[in-house]
């Protein structure tokens, strides 16, 4: 099993800009989500396109519907068949980098640690702003080389005034010490998206089918790794540092049924990274599946990060699974985000919400 | 003797972002100009910066304060001495910044870049990328082929700004430069517009042309160049780069001697080869005004690599220019003598702002 960090960027051989999407990786490779991908030799459906670094490339989506979704994965498997790795531990596929197809790996902190040696006078509004934020961020007492930037901001083809700040924290410790302090901290520049802007949000779009306007404001309201500074949306990206990996891609998965649950969060510590989990108890399956013990829901979907606290009552549709541990432990849990849910009707059913009322 | 075309944009292994400075080159390098420098193992203090691919890089300033520039260059030329051109063509050679093949990481073609963002679907445009579009698909009724054309600089490489950024284009072959320029000569479109009075007056500032040139004469003369202008709203600028079968020199075919500083004033008999770089304006009735030499030779050339002098004279007016005087013995042919203006190290010096090539009534 093998570390490196969630989130970060690699741009691969093949001219493929994918995102990490885990902080433990099986043996030899990277799980990823591809990002950015050349047209060339490929036909994807309902992808938009993006013009960047001299080419046209398809902009990877996995909330297209879930048709062209499976189109889109099944095209990307057939010209990329070194991308996908079949887990027998899990029954189940994921997008992979083998490490020897990496060209370049993105690195957040170096970015960050170069943006702030440029003098403000020659930076623009926007990286102004990333500046001003992290300066907001340091005085909760995480070391700026815990820090960096990432995506748009640190590749440098973001747009002003449209593009999100995306900033790295390493380790979990800093990533809850730096959550706490912003939903302390007074800024004049420091702003969350308050209760009537998301009951817009949700009357403006479709956001889900599984949350009604109150519950969804609620789930949303609490979250503070998403806001605005200076008017741009910023987002936080919380990473494991190696030694605080929780996902051992030795255990064994044994997908049950998807099931409804319910249950009580125990423990939150762990919903604050990708993949992400939540302790539970007093579950009980409430459809598709005779009752058994729950121990954890785990998220791969980064919406359901942070989604509950200690405490919540907490409702869910996901995949059943059995785990057994390398140690021979055996636990039950539910999971909701593997790649193969945006190809099948379980990506729709999937949600994960804290009860109100 | 290579052909690579000019304004292509080359990243080096060790990140450097350089601009392709010549549609000619010595075997097995590229002539170019850093234009991004990252700040590892140099930096200038007068240089401004910029975030570029995530590392803080000082931006190229030709113009910039010039002991501090010429502190820069020496730096520039301790760390990284492979950028700079060992060059058997010169008895003592000016400066050029060379990229050989082995430090090449990624190279940036216009043209290739053009093909790409031409065949994007709209709806996935921003707006300058929108105006990009319709400021080709405009120029494209010139009867150019899109082939003939390419995208340059920060479009190119992505870290444009829409509603900041200019519109960088090149124009591929010295004829279709021409029939491009004749085309815009006499357009009228609604879209399109030149720079006002003013603008063309806060260029002459920023150029240092306040130094050399009456203000009047000089803005009225670039009133002509049709290489520069707006469309809708945004500046665009087209430059022009040779085709390998319309290089007007090739590297390694003549030897230049340097005859010291001259100003000289001519007659332009030739003006074609004055949009590319490096730019040439052939003359005739020339006479030396003042400089290091003179007596009675005849000058044939007036070369630049500045691209402020591209398109400026036409063929039967007169010029006026000041730079560095050299004796050419060519391979084949005879011996002639051509004056330079705008190589690298003028920056370094007080010629920087003595060099110029002017209209004269």
């Amino acid at each position: 099993m093998e570390h490196f960090y969630e989130s970060l960027l690699i741009d691969t051989e093949e001219g493929i800009q994918c995102k990490v999407y885990s902080n433990s990786h099986p043996e030899g490779m990277i799980v990823v989500k591809p990002k950015y991908v050349p047209e060339e030799g490929i036909s994807f459906k309902n992808l938009k396109k993006r013009y960047l670094f001299e080419k046209a490339l398809f902009r990877f989506n996995l909330f297209t519907d879930v048709k062209a979704t499976a189109h889109n994965l099944a095209e990307f498997r057939k010209r990329f068949p070194d991308y996908f790795y079949e887990s027998e531990k899990h029954d189940n596929w994921f997008i992979v980098v083998p490490r020897e197809k990496i060209k370049k790996i993105h690195d957040p902190k170096e970015g960050l640690r170069e943006l702030i040696k440029i003098p403000l006078s020659d930076l623009d509004n926007y990286l102004r702003a990333v500046r001003g934020l992290i300066e907001l961020i340091s005085q909760s007492g995480v070391a700026l080389e815990k820090l960096g930037i990432n995506h748009s901001t640190l590749l440098g083809n973001y747009t002003l005034g449209k593009s999100d700040i995306d900033i790295v924290v390493y380790g979990k410790e800093n990533g809850w010490k730096i959550l706490d302090f912003l939903e302390r901290a007074e800024h004049p520049s420091l702003r969350w998206k308050t209760e009537e802007d998301w009951r817009k949000y949700y009357r403006d779009r479709i956001v889900s089918k599984n949350f009604d306007e109150n519950e969804y404001v609620a789930n949303m309201v609490q979250k503070k790794d998403d806001g605005f500074f200076d008017g741009n949306v910023f987002s936080i990206f919380v990473v494991e540092e190696p030694e605080e990996v929780w996902y051992d891609w030795e255990d064994k998965h044994i997908p049950l049924a998807t099931v409804k649950m319910s249950g009580k969060i125990l423990e939150d510590y762990n919903s604050i990274v990708r993949p992400g989990y939540y302790e539970i108890g007093d579950s009980k399956i409430l459809k598709g599946y005779p009752d058994l013990p729950i121990k954890r829901i785990v998220t791969w979907s980064r919406p359901f990060i942070l989604q509950a606290k200690k405490g919540d009552s907490v409702e869910c549709v996901g995949l059943l699974e059995e785990v057994e541990t390398k140690s021979g432990d055996k636990f039950q849990q539910i999971v909701l985000g593997y790649f193969d849910a945006y190809t099948n009707e379980r990506g729709e059913k999937e949600y994960l919400k804290k009860l109100i009322g | 003797m290579v052909y690579f075309p000019e304004s292509s944009i080359i990243i080096t292994k060790d990140g450097l972002y350089c601009q392709v400075y010549s549609n000619e080159h010595p075997e097995g390098y590229i002539i170019v100009k850093p234009k991004y420098i990252p700040t590892t193992k140099i930096s200038g203090i007068s240089l401004p910066s910029r975030f570029i691919g995530g590392k803080k890089v000082n931006r190229l300033d030709l113009w910039t304060n010039v002991d501090a520039l010429k502190k820069y260059i020496d730096d520039f030329s301790r760390h990284y001495p492979q950028y700079i051109l060992k060059n058997s063509m010169y008895e003592k050679s000016p400066l050029f910044f060379a990229v050989s093949e082995s430090n090449v990481d990624k190279v940036y073609f216009p043209r290739d870049g053009l093909k790409e963002l031409m065949d994007m679907p709209k709806i996935d445009l921003d707006s300058h990328l929108e105006s990009v579009v319709g400021l080709v698909s405009f120029l494209l009724k010139s009867g150019l082929k899109l082939s003939d054309l390419g995208l340059t600089y920060s479009t190119l490489m992505g870290h444009y700004s829409p509603e900041k950024s200019d519109i960088n284009i090149v124009v591929y072959g010295k004829d279709n430069y021409w029939k491009l320029m004749k085309f815009l000569t006499n357009n009228k479109d609604k879209d399109l517009e030149w720079k006002s009075y003013e603008q063309w007056e806060s260029h002459y500032r920023k150029r240092h042309r306040v130094m050399i040139e009456d203000k009047e004469i000089y803005i009225n003369n670039m009133y002509r160049k049709k290489s520069e202008g707006f469309f809708r709203k945004t500046l665009f600028v087209i430059f022009a780069a040779e085709e390998p079968d319309d290089v007007w020199f090739k590297w390694g075919e003549e030897r230049y001697k340097s005859l010291g500083i001259a100003t000289i004033s001519g007659r332009v008999v030739d003006h074609y080869n004055s949009c590319v770089r490096p730019g040439l304006y052939e003359i005739t009735d020339s006479k030396i005004i003042s400089g290091e030499r003179s007596e009675d030779i005849e000058i044939k050339k007036v070369v630049f690599y500045s691209r402020d002098y591209s398109g400026i004279v036409y063929s039967g007016e007169s010029i006026e220019a000041s730079g560095l005087l050299e004796e050419v013995t060519p391979k084949y042919g005879e011996k002639y003598y051509r004056l330079v203006v705008g190589y690298f190290d003028t920056y370094l010096s007080e010629r920087r702002g003595k060099e110029y090539i002017k209209i004269v009534s």
